[in-house]
């Protein structure tokens, strides 16, 4: 009965994530197979770019958030561990190592180039290069320098990041004799910007009451926008989901009966722990904003498509000066009308997690929004206390009930 | 008439007896154990035989707690809010509130009426909560109660450098060893644990009257040290190990007020 409940509140698109992480993998091998270069990519860098020079890209923390959902991560954690490498390390960063150091048996085929930009996160470049220590692969390493204002993404900032990736094309030119088609570089940034449109049109029908569309959902759906932009499987999986969104906007259906408190989640999902949702669901409180989901959507604009997917490596959320994500926070608290923020303070993320407080100190004073504030890790489940964080969740809706 | 708070908390599980006036009728604390059934079963049993009334009178139970779910009760509340309406009752001009208890620590901002604004609770770690005192009596070998005793004999305490309950426990054997007196190194724990609680409780403020609840509230040392990092003199219940469990009581008179009414 209860199980028959909670399935009914995944969508039916989400359902097939899993099978379509699944092919995504299988087609790795089979790219490898045939001579095709591998690339093992930090997320938002260019796999449009990628793509269209015929290299299959693969995103190791893409795979550690899989393998912590699938309970698998655990191995691999303390294969990197056993190595010495620190409990302290993000663990997506500990999960890879552990697949390279455990010999790469599992989905991921190992990689032919390894491809970084430094856009968001401090532990790629150093994670890259440990890889290249262990692999002896080439490395890519791009920089793309903090977005202070928004004038960066058209002005010099912008052209040195063109410049990267011009030299991007120039690596996999010599050392694979790849060349780069740019009539299937246009298409596929077609295909990419297409595939973002869909997600954020879908991503907007949260603001209908009740929500047509989940935590949980939000939290597997962005799958296809993060290693398989610019495929047909990715446009025509999001269009599948804003279809069937759609119409239970329209049938005025909840993922939830009764839905009381319509939250904002800030973070990474922990992965291993979707019964979270559940958890939150189950009092009447559904998650209908998250920076993260949204992050995964970018228009690019298919007539300049090198600069297009340069402002994307630069656009990424955690470049942004604090001040551009506080107002976009901001604006989400109006359009979703939000009642309350939960707030996951990530052990892994540092640059996710320093800037949580100024962001929920203005959402507390600006929008007199109540936030709760927990503290676990995304992908490693010994860093999470279930009894104390639902003790804090408890207290956090029973505060929201009584406003 | 009456009605029953069950508080199963991380270190003790506290029961109170109030009636239909909300006063305390009777109350207990016995050590939760490992088995939340069982130490609130004697709870309730004990707090019942207290207060000379059978279990037919009593109207509505609530239970709160990190045991709460597994608590023969009608319903459940979480602490923040049961402090809360506990410390109201007994004091209504306290605005915040600073609960530190076996496992957790909190601090609460409430407005006149009781109502929760704003709460904030410590990380997923046991400095600042009382588990880091346990620990540290029994490095000590000095049973939890004699803390407070000694730590106003001190007359200068030793400055711990982490408040990590496993580095700390190495920090005092070596303190002792370097020939520290004993209740130097009780004031620093003391002071080190109060500082935990001081910087997590900025956050939300200290607008006045604050009251200092739970289990570690009864070590006057711990109460000094905390008093003098605030700046503030605190209001303290006579029993702060049981605020939680009167709320809940008192939560449990509201919950059966509102079925009843309901046709």
């Amino acid at each position: 009965m209860s199980s028959q409940r909670e399935r009914s509140r995944v969508l039916q698109s989400t359902r097939k994530i899993g099978e379509l992480i699944l092919e995504y993998f299988s087609k790795a091998w089979d790219a490898k197979a045939q001579g095709k270069p591998v690339a093992w990519i930090t997320v938002f860098t260019p796999v449009e770019l990628l793509r269209a020079l015929d290299i299959y890209p693969i995103a190791p923390e893409h795979f550690g958030a899989m393998c912590s959902a699938r309970g698998l991560a655990l191995d691999y954690f303390q294969e990197a561990e056993k190595k010495g490498y620190s409990q302290n390390l993000c663990s997506y960063s500990r999960c890879g190592l552990g697949y390279v150091l455990s010999g790469m048996s599992g989905l991921m085929p190992p990689p032919d180039i390894l491809v970084t930009f430094r856009n968001s996160c401090d532990v790629y470049v150093k994670w890259w290069q440990s890889l290249r220590m262990h692999l002896g692969t080439p490395l890519f390493v791009g920089e793309a320098p903090y977005v202070l204002t928004s004038d960066d993404l058209d002005n010099y900032v912008l052209d040195y990041v063109v410049k990267q990736l011009e030299q991007l094309v120039n690596m996999a030119e010599e050392k694979f004799g790849l060349k780069l088609d740019m009539d299937k570089l246009v298409e596929i940034v077609k295909l990419s910007d297409k595939a973002s449109e869909l997600w954020l049109e879908t991503l907007k029908l949260r603001r209908f009451k009740p929500c047509p569309l989940g935590g949980r959902d939000s939290a597997s759906d962005i799958f296809p926008l993060v290693v398989m932009q610019g495929t047909d499987e990715a446009v025509k999986f999001h269009e599948e989901l804003l279809n069937e969104v759609k119409e239970k906007a329209n049938k005025r259906e909840g993922i939830i009966e009764n839905e009381k408190f319509r939250l904002l989640f800030d973070g990474i999902w922990l992965w291993y722990a979707f019964d979270l949702i559940k958890y939150f669901e189950d009092r009447g409180a559904i998650f209908v904003y998250e920076p993260y989901s949204e992050a995964w959507a970018y228009r690019l604009d298919a007539s300049k498509p090198l600069e297009s997917i340069a402002r994307k490596v630069l656009a990424m959320g955690l470049n942004l000066d604090i001040d551009l994500r506080i107002e976009r926070f901001l604006e989400s608290i109006k359009e979703y009308q939000i009642d309350g923020a939960v707030l996951f303070s990530n052990r892994s993320c540092k640059s996710w997690s320093a800037p949580q407080l100024v962001t929920a100190d203005t959402l507390s004073k600006e929008f007199n929004v109540p936030y709760l504030l927990f503290e676990a890790d995304m992908a490693d489940p010994r860093q999470y206390a279930e009894a104390q964080i639902k003790n804090r969740i408890d207290a956090f809706l029973e505060v929201l009930g009584e406003r | 008439m009456m009605y029953i708070g069950i508080d199963a908390g991380a270190s003790a599980t506290k029961a109170v007896v109030v009636n239909n006036e909300g006063e305390i009728l009777s109350y207990v604390i016995v050590p939760s154990g490992i088995n939340f059934k069982v130490s609130s079963e004697e709870a309730l049993s004990k707090a019942l035989q207290k207060s000379g009334l059978g279990s037919e009178d009593v109207l509505y139970t609530v239970s709160t707690g990190y045991g709460r779910a597994l608590v023969n009760a009608k319903s459940t509340s979480s602490e923040v809010t049961c402090i809360s309406r506990g410390i109201h009752k007994l004091f209504p001009f306290v605005r915040t509130i600073i609960d530190v208890g076996g496992q957790d620590s909190k601090a609460i901002r409430i407005d006149e009426n009781g109502r929760v604004l704003d709460f904030v609770m410590n990380d997923k770690c046991a400095a600042g909560t009382g588990r880091f005192l346990e620990v540290m009596s029994n490095i000590l070998v000095k049973p939890i109660d004699d803390l407070s005793k000694l730590h106003f004999k001190s007359s200068k305490p030793v400055k711990m450098s982490s408040t990590c309950t496993v580095f700390a426990e190495s920090e005092v054997i070596s303190h002792i060893s370097e020939g520290s007196a004993i209740e130097d190194v009780i004031a620093g724990l003391h002071e080190a644990i109060a500082e935990r609680v001081h910087s997590m409780s900025s956050r939300i403020g200290f607008e006045k009257d604050i009251a200092f609840t739970g289990g570690v509230a009864k070590n006057r040392g711990f109460v000094d040290a905390l008093s003098k990092k605030i700046g503030l003199t605190p209001t303290l219940p006579g029993e702060p190990q049981i605020v939680c469990a009167f709320g809940a009581a008192l939560a449990a008179m509201k919950k059966y007020e509102v079925t009843v009414s309901r046709p």
